[in-house]
């Protein structure tokens, strides 16, 4: 979930090593949902794997393109290696521009199908109204790169807030890291905004991202490991 | 009221029993403790040769159910599975 604004030229690669393993958490998480539905055939695990699979392929849209971006030799020397804003951005090609646009479109496409999967249990048609929205907003971010991190904020909030009643409800710690992986990307999320005042608010916002993503990798570690050492009640099976 | 059990539960339940047991079983024991009757048992537990999940073993004039590894490794993946969807509260 990035952005360019400033990226400091000390941190040229290190915020692609964590895009990287950023999709690679987000891959694991639509395996683990992608093998639920195997077998429970439920559409909400189906949709909660088709939220992760988009953040995933946004990663995938940002990796290259930054690869791209940081790596040419030809773009590295239009834009000077040192700082690259999104004005610069603009001017060297449609590539980046559409690159930059997959990424905040899949973004919060894939945040907002994983915000409404505990309410509706399925998507409904005014997914198409959401989707007409999602896609202004990720339009507007290329003029107002703070619109795609406001936005995205506001959907982190919200899943933040229906995982932790979730919590509340079932006293699942596991959802309760779940929640609190939310919140941290969130935060990531608000330092985005500030990030044009300085290019160190950049690096923090990614180093606070990946921190988020660290917890999501504890989280599916503690889902295995539960799973299985799970003792389930001996001799008394649900009828039939 | 307790819900009925899906498919999946059900053989999850016929293996966990299985597994409880020392991971081997007579049938009549295993239909009582899943709580199945004889002809649901019995299509179950075709899938579950069908699927090698489980294999039938005579010791004597006793027929026993035995669980594969296959069975195991299917057992601890439907646990992970329920947990992942527990998580997320689905």
């Amino acid at each position: 979930m990035v952005k360019i604004v400033f990226t400091p030229d000390w941190f040229l690669t290190s915020d692609v090593l964590i895009e990287i393993f950023s999709f690679l958490i987000l891959c694991l998480f639509f395996m683990l949902a992608f093998k639920s539905y195997q077998l429970s055939k439920k559409k909400s695990v189906f949709y909660l794997g088709l939220g992760f699979f988009l953040i995933a392929l946004a990663e995938l849209s940002t990796i290259l393109t930054k690869i791209i971006l940081y790596y040419d030799t030809d773009v590295t020397h239009e834009i000077g290696k040192a700082i690259i804003t999104y004005e610069i951005v603009k001017s060297v090609d449609i590539f980046y521009y559409l690159g930059f646009f997959l990424q905040r479109f899949l973004t919060l496409l894939g945040l907002y199908v994983i915000y409404k999967i505990p309410y509706d249990k399925k998507l409904t048609l005014d997914l198409l109204l959401s989707l007409y929205l999602i896609f202004v907003a990720a339009l507007l971010s290329n003029s107002m790169y703070y619109f795609y991190h406001l936005t995205a904020l506001v959907l982190l909030v919200f899943i933040s807030r229906n995982y932790y009643k979730v919590y509340r409800k079932k006293k699942i710690r596991n959802t309760r890291i779940l929640a609190f992986a939310f919140v941290i990307l969130a935060l990531s999320q608000t330092i985005f905004i500030l990030s044009k005042l300085n290019s160190l608010l950049y690096a923090t916002a990614q180093l606070i991202q990946l921190a988020g993503y660290i917890i999501l990798l504890i989280l599916i570690m503690k889902i295995i490991k539960n799973g299985k050492k799970e003792k389930q009640s001996g001799d008394n099976p649900r009828h039939a | 009221m307790e819900r009925k059990r899906n498919r999946v539960e059900i053989i999850h339940d016929m293996l966990r029993i299985i597994q409880e047991k020392g991971g081997k079983i007579r049938k009549t024991h295993l239909m009582y403790k899943a709580n199945l009757s004889h002809k649901q048992m019995l299509l179950y537990l075709e899938e579950l040769i069908k699927n090698n999940l489980v294999e039938d073993f005579k010791s004597g004039d006793k027929n026993f159910i035995l669980i594969t590894n296959r069975g195991r490794e299917f057992s601890v993946k439907y646990l992970q599975m329920r947990e992942f969807e527990k998580t997320f509260g689905l």
